[in-house]
C-alpha cells in the first residue's frame, strides 16, 4: 500500500520535530524570565488598577503607594523608619494647629525641590473642589475630611501649618498622596476626577517610581535616584496584577516572583512546605461580620425579629468565633469580638466583661425568653407574628482582598439551624452583593442576614463606620442617636486618650445592641522567596497604608 | 446558515448580508438589555474600594457623571443605539472614559495571537490526524488518535491549562505560566522580545489547541470513514488508482466538507473562545477584558465586546455559506 502523505516515518518525523522545537523553545538558555542577577524585585498581588491617577480611582493604590508619599499617615505613626513626606509633626495645646517639618532638601524624582508648597497644593487642590460639580470625591485622594480644615499655610519650604476648625487627627491620619505641584497644576479638577490617566513615568518622592503601566498585567518601577534616604539598592520593582491568587502561588513556586500577597490558607500551607520560600502572615484592619437587616419599612427583612435587639443578642450566643477562626480560616484570623480589630492597637478591647460566649442552649433560652418559641415542636421557631423562621443569608466571595471562606458561612448557617432558625445561603458576586446591600432608598435591602467584610484605616472614625447612620458602609441599616453623638465627638477629638474612651463607649453600645456579630479579623497571608533578596523584615512586611521601605531591601 | 434559502449568486449574497445586519441589530439591543438585567450598580462598583466611606450624594454624583441617572428606556437605550450606529461604542466606566473602541483594539491582538495560533495549529494537526485515522481505520494510530482526541475534546480548556501550568511552569520551570510577556524582556533586542513572547504563548495556545485538535480529529475521521465506503471509491480503485491518488483526488476533498463548516464556525469563536484560558493565564486579551468589565458592570465595554463577538460569528457564518458553495457545487 502506497502512503504518499501519511507514512509512519513521516508521522514520526513530524512528532520528533515538534517535540524538539518545543524543547528548544523551553530551554533555560533562551529563558527571559526572572533571575536574581538583574536585582529586580518581582512582586504580585490581587489588584486591578485602571489608571495611575489617585484622584480618579481607588484601585491605583498598588503601585502608586511606592511612588507617592502621604504627609504622615498610619505607618509613620507605627514605625519610626517609615515616615512619609513629613519628617516630624506636632500639635499645639488646643489641638487645632498642626505643624509639619518636611524633610530638608527633599527632591521629586525629576530633581525638582519637594517642599511644603507641594503639600499645600495637594490639599488645596482637593479643598477647592469641594461643593463644585467636579468635586474630587471619587478616588483614593478625596475630599473626605477637608471640611475640618480651616487653613493650610506654608511657613517656609520645610514648614507647613494646618489649622483645623475643631480638634481632629485628620492631619496625621489622612492617606492623601502628595503630588507635585509642577505637574498637577496644569491638570484641571474636572480632568483629575475623570479622564486624566496620569500615564508613567510618574514624578514622586517615594522610593520607587512607576515607569511603565500595562493595565491588567504589571507596573514596572525604577528606583528614585533622588530618594531622601538615598537611592534604593535594588535595580527595580515589577508589580504584577492578578485577579486571583492561583497565579501568585504558582509564580512563587516557579521562582518567577520574589514576593506575593493575598494568598489563601491552602496556598499558604502548600508554600510553607517549600524550602526556598518563607511564609508570613500579618494582622490587618479587615473584619468579617454577620449583619442583621434592621431596616423597618422599605427594604426590611422577612421578619420583624431582625429589628429586635433581644433576638440579635440571642443569636450572638450561637456563633462560635473561635471555631470560625480555627476551622474556616485555618488559624489565619483572630476570633471576632467588637468593631475594633487587634491591628488597631490604639483602640482594641477584648470586651471581656460583656462578651458573649458560645452556648447554643443559652441562645435557645434567650430566644424563648424573648418570645421566639417553637410552639408546634417541629424544630423551627416562630416569630411573634406566628410565622416560622426561614431566613435568607446572603454573602459574597471576598472581603476587601481577603477571601471570605465559605466554610465560615456554612458554620453560621449550621448553628442557626441548631437553634431552630433555618437560613438558606445565597452567594453573590461583588456587583450583585453591592446592589442588594445598598441602602433601601437606593433599591437595596429585603434580605435577612449578611456575611461580609471590609477593610478601612485604623483611625477612630473609620472603625465606627459600620454603625454610622446613612453611611453606605453601614450594612445593617442600624441607627442610634447615642452612637451618632459618639461618632460626632470622635471626629472632633485629636487627643488619643479621649478618642480611645469615646471609641470604647461606642463599641460597647453597638456590641450590646448587636446589629452585627463580628466573626473574625482575617490576616493577610504572604510569602517570599529566600534566594534573591534580604531585609524584608518580619512584621508588616508590606504595609497597606504607605510605601514598603525598599531602602532596606538588598540583593543577596 | 447553510440551510437557508438559496438563489442565484448575487441574490443569495444579498439575502445573507441582510440577515446578518438584522441579526447584528438584534444582538445590539439584546446586549443593552442583557447586562442591565444583572443586579449591580456600576457607580457603586466604581467606588467599591471606598464603599464604607462613600455618602449617598457621592454615589449619586457618580451616577450622574456616567449618565446612569437617566431612565433606561428610552433615554439610555436611544442614546446607545444612535451612537453605536455611528460606530461609536461609547466610553468605559471602569477605564475612566477611555473609548471602548480603543480598549478593544488594544486587547484584540493578544486574543487573536492566542486563539488564532491555536486554531491554525489545531486545523493542521487535527485534519492531518483525523484524515489519517479515518483512512487507516482500526489501526494502532487510529485507535490511539481517536482515544486521545475524545479525551482532549471532552477536557475543559481551562483545566488543561491549569495542568499545563503546574507541569511545565511550576514543576519543571520551563515556561512562563502567566502574562503575555515578561516586563522588560524586549529591552535588550527584538529577538529576545520575540522569543519571550513565543514562550509565553506556548502553554495558553496548547490549552486551546489540544481541545480543538480533538474536535477536528473526531469530525475529520468520521467524514473520512464515510467517504471511504462510498461507491465512487470502489470505482476509483477499479480504475487502478493508487492509494495516494484516491486520497488526493476523491476522498480528501469530499471528507473536507464537514470539517470546513466546523473551521468557519470555530473561526467565529476565535475572539470569544479563549475567555476561560485567558483567565487561567492572566492573558491580557478580550476574555480578560470581558471579565474585568463584567465585574465592574462596565456596560459600554460589555456591549462593545459582545457586538464584536456577535459580528464575528455572523461573519464566520457568511464565509461558511460562501465557501460551502465553492466546495460543493450542489449547494450553490
Amino acid at each position: 500500500m502506497e502512503d504518499f502523505y501519511f507514512s509512519r516515518r513521516f508521522v514520526l518525523k513530524a512528532l520528533l520535530a515538534g517535540t524538539a522545537t518545543s524543547f528548544i523553545a523551553s530551554s533555560h538558555a533562551l529563558a527571559a524570565s526572572a533571575s536574581c542577577s538583574d536585582k529586580i524585585v518581582r512582586v504580585a498581588g490581587i489588584a486591578a488598577p485602571d489608571t495611575m491617577n489617585p484622584f480618579a480611582t481607588w484601585a491605583s493604590f498598588w503601585p502608586t503607594t511606592f511612588t507617592y508619599d502621604v504627609l504622615v499617615g498610619v505607618d509613620a505613626q507605627r514605625h519610626p523608619d517609615r515616615q512619609g513626606f513629613a519628617k516630624e509633626w506636632s500639635v499645639d495645646d488646643k489641638e487645632l494647629t498642626w505643624t509639619f517639618k518636611i524633610w530638608p532638601g527633599m527632591k521629586w524624582s525629576d530633581g525638582k525641590p519637594a517642599t511644603a508648597k507641594d503639600v499645600a497644593f495637594t490639599y488645596e487642590y482637593l479643598k477647592k473642589s469641594v461643593g463644585t460639580a467636579d468635586e474630587l470625591n471619587v478616588g483614593w485622594n478625596n475630599t473626605s475630611g477637608m471640611e475640618q480644615v480651616q487653613s493650610i499655610e506654608v511657613v517656609d519650604e520645610t514648614t507647613l501649618r494646618i489649622i483645623t476648625n475643631k480638634p481632629t487627627r485628620w492631619p496625621v491620619d489622612n492617606t492623601i498622596m502628595i503630588v507635585p505641584e509642577h505637574i498637577w497644576s496644569s491638570v484641571s479638577q474636572a480632568d483629575a476626577r475623570g479622564t486624566f490617566r496620569n500615564d508613567p513615568p510618574l514624578v514622586g518622592t517615594g522610593p520607587m517610581i512607576v515607569a511603565e503601566f500595562q493595565q491588567g498585567q504589571f507596573a514596572r518601577l525604577t528606583p528614585n535616584t533622588h530618594f531622601r534616604k538615598g537611592q534604593p539598592e535594588i535595580a527595580g520593582l515589577i508589580f504584577r496584577f492578578f485577579p486571583s491568587a492561583d497565579s501568585i502561588a504558582q509564580g512563587l513556586k516557579s521562582g518567577d516572583l520574589d514576593y506575593g500577597m493575598n494568598l489563601t490558607a491552602a496556598q499558604w500551607t502548600d508554600l510553607s512546605k517549600d524550602e526556598a520560600i518563607v511564609v508570613g502572615q500579618g494582622r490587618t484592619e479587615a473584619r468579617n461580620y454577620l449583619a442583621f437587616n434592621t431596616a423597618s419599612g422599605k427594604g426590611a427583612g422577612s421578619t420583624k425579629a431582625l429589628q429586635d435587639e433581644a433576638f440579635r443578642d440571642a443569636v450572638g450566643y450561637a456563633i462560635d468565633q473561635k471555631t470560625i477562626a480555627e476551622r474556616a480560616f485555618r488559624g489565619h484570623a483572630d476570633p471576632g469580638v467588637g468593631l475594633v480589630m487587634p491591628a488597631a492597637t490604639n483602640y482594641y478591647s477584648e470586651l471581656k466583661d460583656i462578651k458573649r460566649h458560645f452556648d447554643l442552649e443559652e441562645a435557645a433560652r434567650r430566644l424563648d425568653a424573648a418570645g421566639y418559641k417553637d410552639a408546634d415542636g417541629d424544630g423551627i421557631r416562630e416569630d411573634r407574628d406566628g410565622n416560622k423562621f426561614q431566613l435568607e443569608l446572603i454573602t459574597g466571595t471576598t472581603s476587601g482582598t481577603i477571601e471570605t471562606p465559605l466554610a465560615a458561612v456554612q458554620l453560621v448557617a449550621g448553628w442557626l439551624g441548631q437553634i431552630g432558625i433555618p437560613a438558606s445561603v445565597t452567594q453573590l458576586d461583588p456587583g450583585a452583593l453591592d446592589a442588594r446591600t445598598a441602602s433601601p432608598e437606593q433599591g437595596g435591602g429585603s434580605w435577612d442576614l449578611l456575611i461580609s467584610g471590609g477593610w478601612l484605616t485604623p483611625s477612630a472614625p473609620d472603625l465606627l463606620v459600620l454603625g454610622e447612620a446613612d453611611n453606605t458602609g453601614n450594612n445593617s441599616y442600624w441607627k442610634s442617636g447615642e452612637f451618632e453623638q459618639l461618632i460626632s465627638e470622635v471626629k472632633s477629638t485629636a487627643d488619643i486618650e479621649k478618642s480611645k474612651a469615646l471609641v470604647d463607649k461606642a463599641v460597647r453600645l453597638i456590641y450590646q445592641d448587636a446589629p452585627y456579630i463580628i466573626l473574625a479579623y482575617p490576616f493577610m497571608l504572604d510569602a517570599r522567596r529566600k534566594d534573591c533578596f534580604q531585609g524584608w523584615g518580619t512584621a508588616d512586611m508590606f504595609s497597606m497604608w504607605s510605601y514598603f521601605p525598599f531602602d532596606r531591601l538588598k540583593a543577596i | 446558515m447553510s440551510g437557508g434559502v438559496r438563489g442565484p449568486g448575487g441574490h443569495h449574497v444579498g439575502q445573507v448580508v441582510f440577515r446578518a445586519v438584522i441579526t447584528l441589530l438584534m444582538v445590539g439591543v439584546l446586549n443593552f438589555l442583557l447586562f442591565r438585567v444583572i443586579p449591580g450598580d456600576p457607580a457603586a462598583m466604581l467606588l467599591a474600594g471606598a464603599r464604607s466611606s462613600v455618602t449617598t450624594e457621592q454615589m449619586q454624583a457618580q451616577r450622574q457623571s456616567w449618565g446612569l441617572d437617566k431612565p433606561l428606556v428610552p433615554d439610555q437605550l436611544v442614546s446607545y443605539l444612535s451612537t453605536t450606529l455611528q460606530g461609536d461604542f461609547g466610553y468605559s466606566f471602569k477605564f475612566r472614559g477611555k473609548r471602548v473602541g480603543e480598549l478593544i483594539i488594544e486587547r484584540l491582538p493578544e486574543t487573536l495571537a492566542l486563539a488564532g495560533l491555536a486554531q491554525i495549529i489545531a486545523i493542521i494537526f487535527g485534519i492531518f490526524l483525523g484524515i489519517y485515522a479515518g483512512w487507516r481505520r482500526g489501526g494502532v494510530i487510529d485507535n490511539l488518535t481517536t482515544g486521545t482526541s475524545l479525551a482532549l475534546y471532552s477536557t475543559p480548556p481551562f483545566w488543561l491549562g491549569m495542568l499545563l501550568v503546574v507541569g511545565f511552569s511550576t514543576m519543571l520551570g520551563w515556561l512562563p505560566g502567566y502574562g503575555s510577556y515578561s516586563p522588560g524582556a524586549g529591552d535588550g533586542s527584538f529577538l529576545a522580545g520575540l522569543i519571550d513572547r513565543l514562550r509565553h504563548l506556548i502553554l495558553p495556545v496548547l490549552s486551546v489547541a489540544l481541545g480543538l485538535i480533538g474536535q477536528y480529529v473526531v469530525v475529520a475521521r468520521a467524514a473520512m470513514s464515510d467517504v471511504v465506503t462510498e461507491d465512487y471509491m470502489v470505482t476509483a480503485r477499479a480504475k487502478g488508482l493508487t492509494n495516494g491518488q484516491m486520497l488526493r483526488r476523491h476522498a480528501f476533498r469530499n471528507a473536507l466538507l464537514p470539517v470546513v463548516t466546523l473551521i468557519t464556525l470555530n473561526l467565529g469563536y476565535v475572539v470569544a473562545g479563549a475567555i476561560t484560558v485567558e483567565a487561567v493565564f492572566a492573558w491580557p486579551g478580550i476574555g480578560s477584558l470581558t471579565v474585568e468589565a463584567l465585574n465592574a458592570r462596565d456596560y459600554p465595554v460589555l456591549q462593545g465586546i459582545f457586538l464584536l463577538l456577535g459580528a464575528s460569528i455572523v461573519f464566520a457564518n457568511l464565509i461558511a455559506d460562501l465557501i460551502y458553495g465553492l466546495l460543493d457545487p450542489r449547494v450553490r
